[in-house]
């Protein structure tokens, strides 16, 4: 195996793993509303977001291969690589990149805190393009326009819509016994959730498939800008869907019953702001983050129902880590393209490889004191993620059933 | 200024299309199930599909309700369709 081609192989793997920690670090942006209201079990609803995640995943028609120009100058405008990057220099930032990408994403999911992955995965790239190519290497004026703009705005839409859509619900419904009215709202729930997760695999998978083609173009095994080869469409399609499958219920557990005490009406008018802001957004010039409209919907349904309670606590603590994604991922993937380079070659590659790998086996061994699992994801919130041993006892024995509080 | 007449043109957009279907749909949903809910008979005797109170929607509760739950139902397939073809149908 030649150095070249050992790196694409790399690239393509940091790729695909990036892929999976972008789907079970956003199965809960679909999926926590109607796991918190019991509309689904938890098995069942990250088993249907996985298929609706697979099934968008291999609908998308779409050649992202031009998304990572809106924010570093690697490529020209048609997606082909920059001539003198051509060959392993773009392989590099585009490795560093998705390692700053991954290493965020596995950070938040440890604090069950819901952050972009597209943002984490600029900011990567935007890290290791200013280590390569300097300051110039970085569009700046693409970074306000197409992420720090959008990411101001797009909590404050979809708590606005989400809001008056759970205020009008909850007017129109007043006199409705609880239990049919909770039974009608699952059913609204689940289909504008599976619509987020369709939507989903669309968006997301489609940048990773964007990201593979790129390199396969720098190696030299692939010339065509308008088509992306069936394999790697196929690869990224199950990797988002086998990380959703996995769910990362810290996320589903901090956006389902840490912000908001959420019941099926909220729900459904949260999953339904979030679908529609998420589809019009992208075609109205202001592409809006998955994460950001998911959270600021659910938000916006605590708001808009009367006496629900609403931790801006715990809301505080994601802005914190959204104003953060961008920094953090590009100052790993900067550090990541120093060493790579500085060591040079297919072995840079092998070493920054080998930091990743022992960086999420240590994440994931921390994650095991406090584990969240389908068992335990809808207990009670006491203050934080954490779930006590007295609690996770109580909900094997007694599962308390969801929307027992009166409005 | 270029940035901020961009950003404030794609917002209001963003805002009514999701104020119309994002906060519309439940809204209608809603209906259909007050619809379900207005005129509720007793159950007449036999009939086992009958809530915990014995009584059952009206067939005029079931049409209104079909309407609402068959525009809601609408405008999800055409959602499906915007994810799937949206670039071709937007640009």
């Amino acid at each position: 195996m030649t150095e070249a081609l050992f790196i694409l192989v790399v690239v393509i793997v940091t790729a695909l793993a990036f892929d999976f920690t972008n789907g079970f670090h956003d199965t809960g942006n679909a999926m926590a509303t109607s796991i918190a209201t019991g509309a689904l079990k938890p098995k069942a609803a990250v088993a249907l977001s996985a298929i609706l995640n697979l099934v968008g995943a291999f609908l998308s028609i779409e050649v992202a291969l031009t998304v990572s120009n809106k924010v570093v100058s690697i490529q020209d405008s048609s997606g082909v690589p920059i001539e003198a990057l051509m060959g392993t220099p773009i392989l590099t930032i585009v490795f560093a990149g998705l390692v700053g990408g991954i290493l965020w994403n596995l950070t938040t999911w440890l604090l069950g805190l819901p952050s972009s992955s597209s943002h984490a995965l600029f900011g990567g790239l935007i890290g290791s393009a200013i280590a390569s190519l300097g300051l110039s290497g970085v569009k700046w004026d693409g970074v306000i326009t197409s992420i720090l703009i959008p990411a101001f705005f797009a909590p404050l839409v979809a708590g606005l819509v989400a809001g008056i859509g759970t205020w009008t619900v909850y007017r129109l419904v007043a006199k409705i016994p609880e239990s049919r009215r909770d039974a009608g709202f699952r059913w609204g729930q689940i289909g504008s959730a599976s619509l987020v997760s369709l939507a989903h695999g669309t968006n997301d998978a489609q940048k990773t498939m964007g990201v593979i083609t790129l390199a396969l173009i720098a190696y030299g095994s692939w010339t065509d800008t308008h088509a992306i080869p069936f394999w790697v469409k196929a690869a990224c399609a199950f990797a988002i869907a086998a990380g959703t499958y996995i769910g990362g219920w810290r996320v589903i557990r901090t956006l389902g019953k840490g912000l908001v005490e959420i019941h099926s009406p909220q729900g459904m008018a949260a999953e339904t702001a979030s679908a529609a802001i998420i589809l019009s957004s992208s075609h109205l010039g202001m592409a809006l983050s998955t994460t950001h409209v998911a959270t600021g919907s659910i938000l916006g349904s605590g708001v808009g129902k009367r006496g629900a309670e609403v931790r801006w606590g715990v809301a505080g603590r994601m802005v914190v880590a959204w104003v953060t994604t961008l920094p953090a991922a590009a100052i790993v993937g900067a550090l990541c393209w120093y060493l790579a380079s500085v060591i040079g070659g297919a072995v840079g590659i092998g070493v920054v490889f080998a930091i990743l790998v022992a960086a999420a086996a240590w994440m994931f061994s921390r994650s095991r004191r406090t584990a969240i699992n389908p068992n335990n994801v809808n207990a009670e919130w006491e203050g934080g993620l954490a779930v006590t041993e007295q609690q996770d006892a109580a909900q094997e024995t007694a599962k308390v059933p969801a929307g027992a509080e009166r409005n | 200024m270029d940035i901020v007449m961009k950003t404030v043109n794609a917002l209001w957009q963003v805002i009514a299309v999701g104020l119309l279907l994002g906060a519309g749909l439940p809204a209608l949903f809603s209906l259909g199930m007050r619809s379900l809910e207005r005129g509720r008979v007793p159950a007449p005797a036999g009939v086992t599909t009958a809530s915990a109170d014995g009584t059952v929607a009206s067939t005029s509760g079931k049409i209104g309700a079909g309407i609402c739950f068959a525009v809601t139902i609408l405008a999800v397939l055409f959602g499906i369709v915007v994810i799937i073809f949206g670039k071709q149908l937007f640009h």
